[in-house]
Order: C-alpha cells, then sequence, then structure tokens
C-alpha cells in the first residue's frame, strides 16, 4: 500500500519509475554506443587495431576525398531520386484510396504493405528472378525475338527499381494517414468559389497534406539512404553505396576508425534532411491544433 | 461456537468467483515466476550435472550437424558454433574478446600465425592427435604454417584445402586463355566475365597479374621473402589499381553468394569465374548424370599463379581448463578422422587433408583435386593484407571510379 501510496503521491517518484527503465536503456544501448562511434572517428585504425592518436584525417578523407565523397553524394541523389518516383507514385494512389475506396480502403492500403509479409532478402532475390539477365523480363523479351534490356540488371537503375518497390509502402501509408483526415469538401468550397481542380489541389490539398507527405519523404529518404542490402544484390560492379563502403571498413577492411567518421556524417546527414524537412511543415497551416501550433 | 464456524454457518456456501483482477494477479504471478526461472534456472542446477561445452568459431558450411552430434554422444559434452565469414571477421571477433567466448577457432592461411603472435592462441599437443592419414602435403615439414613462426610450437591442425581458382566455361572461353589470371582482364570476355565482392583477394589476384607482368614476381623483394600476393609494394599496388578499375567494365557483376554466381554460369551469362570449385564440381557431376551440357573446368593453378588456403583448427588462449582443453584436443582429432572427412567432402563438397580416397567415388577424387595435394604448394596461401588501410584505398578507388 505503501508503494501504491508513493506512486500517487510523489510525482518524482512516479516520474522516475515510469521514464526510468527506457531511458536507461537509450543511454546504455544507443547513446552510448553512438558516442563510442564518434570518439572512435577521431582515432586512426593500424593493422586491425584501433589507436588512440585523436586527428581529424578520418573526416578530411570522408569530406575531402573524391573517392569517399562520391559515395556520400551518389547516396544522398539516389535517396532523393528514389524519394521523388515513390511521392510521384504513391499520391495518386493514397487520394484514389482514401477519396474513392469506400469501405475498401484499409483493405487495399493493407495490401500495399503486403510485401513487408516477407524478408528484404526474399523480396531482393524475386526481384533478381524478375530484373536480371535471366530474369522473367528479359526472357520473355528474348522469347519474342527483342534484345535483353542490359541496364535492369546490376546497374544502378536496378538499385532504384529495387529500392522503390521496398520503400514505397512508407510513403504511400504516410500519405494515406494524411489524407484520412483531410476534409475532401473543402476542395468542393475551392471548387464553389473559382478555383480549378489543379489550383485547389495545390492550393488546398497538397500544403494541408504536406506534413503527412513530409513524414512520408522521410520514411523513404532515411531507409534509402542507409541501403546496403539491395545496391550490392542489385547494383552490379558500379553500384556500391555510402553504406556499403561504410559496411567494408567495419567488415574485412577494418577500418574501424575511417567508417565511424563515415557514420557521423551519415547520421548527421541524415539529420540535416530531418530538419530541412521538419522547417517546411507549417503547423498551423497543416490543421494541427495542439498546444505550440 | 468459534469465529469460523459462525462465519461459515451464517454465510451460504458460493462457488467462488474468478474476477478479471484475479485472473491478471494470476497470470503476473506465473510469468514473474516463469521469468525468474527462466533467468536463474541455469544457475540453479547441481554443478555436477552440468555438461561441459565446446565453442567453435569457424565457417558455417563446417557446422555438420550428424557430426556434432555423434562428438556430443561421445564425449557427453555440447558443442555449440558460432559463424564467420572471412579471417578478418574471425580476427576482429578474437582481438574484441572472444578468446573468452570460443574455445576453438578456424583460420586459413597465415591467419593462425597471426593470431599466434598476438597471443589468441595457444599450442596444440600434437601427441594427442592421430594425423597418420593426414596427406605428407599438410603438416610439416613440408606444410610449415601450421607452426609458430619463431619457434617449433604447433598452433593448428588441418581441416581442409583448395585453391580459388576460375570455373570457365570450355565451350566459350578460348583454350589459349583459360589458364591465366589475365583471362579475368581480358577484354575479348567483356560483359561475361564475374567476380566476388572479396576485396582481398580481388586484389590479391590482380596483384599476380601486376607482378608478373612488371617482372617483380621472382625478383628479390624488400622484405627478403618470396613474392607474397598480399605484400605489395606501392607500385604493384597502383597497377592492380588500374587492373581492377580496368575490370569493373568487363564485368557482369561481383557476386555476394554463390547461388548467384552458380545461375549466372549456368544459363552462360557468365563464362568465367573464380570461386571455391563447389559450383564447378555440381555443374560437372549434372554432366555426368547426363543432366547439363555445360562444359566447364576449374583450374586450380593459373600460369601466373594463384590463391590456396588449407584451414585449420587453433584452441584460443581463453582455454585454462584442463578438462576443456583435453576435449578441444579431443575434437579436432575427432574432425580428423575418416569417416568425418568422408561426411565433409561428400557433405559439403570441401577436399579433405585426409586421405579418403579409398572411401570416395572416382568423381569426388577428381573435382576435389585429391591426386594433385602437391598443388598447394604452388599456390600463394591467403594471408592479411601487409596494410589494410592502403588496400582499402585502393579497393574505394577501385570501387569509385
Amino acid at each position: 500500500m505503501r508503494g501504491r501510496r508513493a506512486l500517487h503521491l510523489d510525482p518524482r517518484v512516479r516520474f522516475a519509475t515510469l521514464v526510468g527503465p527506457g531511458a536507461l536503456f537509450i543511454v546504455l544501448f544507443l547513446l552510448i554506443p553512438l558516442l563510442s562511434i564518434v570518439v572512435f572517428s577521431f582515432w586512426r585504425t593500424e593493422s586491425y587495431e584501433l589507436i588512440s592518436d585523436w586527428n581529424v584525417n578520418n573526416y578530411e578523407a570522408v569530406l575531402g576525398e573524391w573517392i569517399y565523397l562520391k559515395f556520400l553524394l551518389k547516396s544522398l541523389a539516389m535517396a532523393a531520386a528514389v524519394s521523388a518516383i515513390c511521392l510521384v507514385y504513391a499520391w495518386p494512389c493514397a487520394y484514389l484510396i482514401a477519396k474513392h475506396g469506400g469501405r475498401y480502403k484499409l483493405v487495399l492500403v493493407l495490401l500495399t504493405a503486403a510485401p513487408f509479409l516477407t524478408g528484404i532478402l526474399l523480396r531482393i532475390t524475386a526481384m533478381q528472378q524478375i530484373l536480371g539477365p535471366i530474369g522473367l523480363v528479359n526472357m520473355a523479351l528474348m522469347e519474342l525475338g527483342a534484345q535483353p534490356i542490359q541496364v535492369l540488371m546490376y546497374t544502378n537503375i536496378a538499385s532504384a527499381v529495387g529500392l522503390i518497390y521496398l520503400w514505397i509502402p512508407f510513403m504511400l501509408l504516410a500519405i494515406y494517414l494524411s489524407l484520412f483526415n483531410f476534409n475532401f469538401e473543402l476542395l468542393e468550397v475551392a471548387k464553389v468559389n473559382g478555383a480549378r481542380p489543379w489550383r485547389a489541389f495545390f492550393e488546398v490539398t497538397w500544403p494541408l497534406n504536406w506534413m503527412g507527405t513530409a513524414i512520408g519523404i522521410v520514411l523513404v529518404f532515411i531507409p534509402t539512404f542507409a541501403a546496403s542490402v539491395t545496391p550490392r544484390f542489385l547494383g552490379g560492379p558500379n553500384g556500391s553505396m555510402f553504406v556499403n563502403r561504410l559496411e567494408h571498413q567495419f567488415g574485412s577492411a577494418g577500418t574501424w576508425a575511417l567508417g565511424s567518421a563515415m557514420g557521423v556524417v551519415m547520421c548527421v546527414a541524415s539529420l540535416v534532411v530531418i530538419f530541412v524537412l521538419w522547417r517546411t511543415v507549417r503547423l498551423r497551416r497543416a490543421g494541427f491544433t495542439g498546444a505550440g501550433a | 461456537m468459534d469465529k469460523t464456524n459462525s462465519t461459515s454457518n451464517s454465510v451460504p456456501h458460493q462457488k467462488r468467483r474468478v474476477s478479471r483482477r484475479s485472473v491478471i494477479k494470476g497470470a503476473a504471478a506465473l510469468s514473474a515466476a516463469g521469468f525468474t526461472w527462466k533467468s536463474i534456472g541455469p544457475f540453479v542446477r547441481d554443478a555436477e550435472a552440468a555438461t561441459l561445452e565446446l565453442r567453435w568459431l569457424g565457417w558455417e558450411h563446417y557446422n555438420v550437424k550428424s557430426l556434432t552430434a555423434e562428438f556430443e554422444n561421445r564425449h557427453d559434452v555440447k558443442v555449440s558454433a558460432g559463424f564467420f565469414d572471412g579471417n578478418s571477421e574471425a580476427w576482429n571477433k578474437l582481438r574484441a574478446g572472444g578468446t573468452q567466448d570460443f574455445d576453438l577457432v578456424m583460420a586459413d592461411g597465415f591467419w593462425p600465425r597471426l593470431y599466434a603472435k598476438q597471443g589468441l592462441v595457444q599450442s596444440v599437443d600434437y601427441s594427442k592427435l592421430d594425423l597418420s592419414n593426414v596427406f605428407d602435403d599438410f603438416v610439416p615439414p613440408k606444410f610449415t604454417l601450421l607452426r609458430a613462426e619463431d619457434s617449433e610450437d604447433m598452433i593448428a591442425a588441418p581441416n581442409c584445402w583448395g585453391g580459388y581458382g576460375f570455373t570457365v566455361n570450355m565451350d566459350k572461353v578460348a583454350a589459349e586463355d583459360q589458364e591465366s589470371v589475365n583471362l579475368l582482364f581480358n577484354e575479348k570476355y567483356e560483359g561475361h566475365l564475374s567476380t566476388s565482392a572479396r576485396f582481398e583477394e580481388n586484389i590479391a589476384l590482380a596483384g599476380i597479374l601486376a607482378a608478373h607482368n612488371m617482372g617483380t614476381q621472382d625478383s628479390e623483394r624488400p622484405d627478403g621473402k618470396s613474392f607474397n600476393p598480399y605484400v605489395l609494394s606501392d607500385e604493384e599496388l597502383e597497377e592492380c589499381k588500374r587492373l581492377l578499375i580496368k575490370q569493373k567494365g568487363l564485368l557482369v557483376n561481383r557476386w555476394n553468394d554463390e547461388d548467384t554466381l552458380e545461375r549466372l554460369l549456368r544459363a552462360q551469362v557468365v563464362w568465367a569465374s573464380p570461386e571455391w570449385s563447389g559450383i564447378y564440381r555440381r555443374i560437372h557431376f549434372d554432366k555426368l548424370d547426363g543432366k547439363s551440357d555445360l562444359n566447364m573446368r576449374h583450374v586450380l593453378k593459373p600460369t601466373e599463379g594463384g590463391l590456396g588456403w588449407v584451414d585449420q583448427w587453433s584452441i584460443t588462449s581463453g582455454v585454462t581448463d584442463s578438462e576443456k582443453l583435453e576435449i578441444a584436443h579431443k575434437w579436432i582429432d575427432f574432425r580428423l578422422e575418416r569417416e568425418a572427412m568422408k561426411t565433409v567432402a561428400v557433405e559439403i563438397g570441401w577436399a579433405p587433408t585426409v586421405d579418403v580416397r579409398d572411401m570416395l567415388p572416382e568423381r569426388y577424387v577428381d573435382t576435389l583435386f585429391l591426386n594433385e595435394t602437391g598443388s598447394i604448394h604452388g599456390l600463394y596461401q591467403f594471408d592479411a593484407p601487409s596494410s589494410p588501410e592502403k588496400w582499402e584505398r585502393i579497393w574505394s578507388a577501385v570501387e569509385a571510379a
């Protein structure tokens, strides 16, 4: 009884009891490892051994040498392209489901997530069977007497196709959830006041659903930026991405210090993208009425 | 009348009601009890009943369930295994405290010597092993990598061996091109070549060709030792980089898994690729069985020289208990038994260092190169790059090109 009373009466005890375990977990398993990565990034590696010789050489290499910077820029470009394509594809789908899905809305949205019932490796293997030199598409083309399409497999385009396939459900779901709460009657009001459909879309629908769209972009951009399996299996000799190089440092190369610096740069780049998108969201305009809006 | 009786008399007998709260309480109590028992259970058993556990770190394909079960039954121990993909990964695991987590570690080429230098493994007592059936080619004096570099201590025992040669489609690749490392860099076969994603072996193979082309392979080396493709000069590394960048344009892919390469070889999309010879064996067996028309060969030792390996068992320095040390030796000895080696050869397809030729069908003897065990001396053994940092930069430059 005393314990129960303490929980009820002392907000500090209650707060510590409720928040403590979660906070401890985050400190132990997220912050400390992250901090160690930051520390390692200022050390150096010699013959698989980390040496605590403080320097910024790893950052100079990652941000100053083309052989590493190229992969950073390439990964950012790939993430941006995949996000843009997912956005263009997912918006009309989500719109149609939200507006015309009727009682099948939920089923239709859940169907888009059906590929998630399997593992990522299985999905990538399936993509290999479809896109590969001996895959479904090329075999069909050859049966019809046409030349196989070389860019479909072991290229950066193949990687992009694989990544779009993997992450598009996230974009679709985020936009759909935003549209689910959107009052479509506003469009009628806009039309009554003389707005053409496109103008109504860009001045009413788009801005009022920008928050959901921005969340969708983040949900696609970050995993695409961090993708390693897809480019490794679909990308071919020129398909390596920033994360593949990062993995290489922690794997067979054993250059952990350089890998740590790459990890920190990647983390910062992701945070910058999230910050930029967050700055574009106008909560009040998006219809958010919570505290601080 | 006592109070109890009074109560029992005054309150009519009712069936006790099961409330939601009591169900939740009961479930919580059961969960807590179960969780507690699961957490402390392993520690409260009778110490005498505890089973000795032998833990090894190695390549996953060596985890043959039937062999493990047989050893466990024979010695009343439990055997568990951890896996790695490459020597450097195992090295990092042991360096990060893995000697306390594993009693045995597998390695190949020069790696056991590196482990010994760092004090990660201890001596293996050869008097406890029956090496009578091991081919001479895989034990000293012919094969010295089982011994520490600076002493007579034996630091490892042999397991299986092989090369990292090329599997070649003989119908597609001209006979005069088939046996040279240059095949992997030959523009004639653009769009029909593949290599693995392993950066060390890609650079080492290019290093053999680079040194051959530069005439430095047989000349005196800066370290006073004979040529080793894992110890390359800066000029040779630059030449490797040039060759590998040129090679990129010729490749279909860099394979990460054998299944992918096998599919591409069978479909004749890829005509030549380095591999461990397992894919060649499967395709060749299919031809022998009339299931395939493909004419494949495996070039174990190319003209400029090739890469090879003898993988080995070592006992980690974390094993200090005499009983554990004994059982670790018994495990190595068990894996050297002819029956065990036959199982490894047939089930997982690696060539044993033990002579089991009379126990295997002829096709296995041929394709596992068991009549050519002397070839191992002409192959450059797998090693750690002399400077992983320089090699990493070369590989990143190749990838970025």
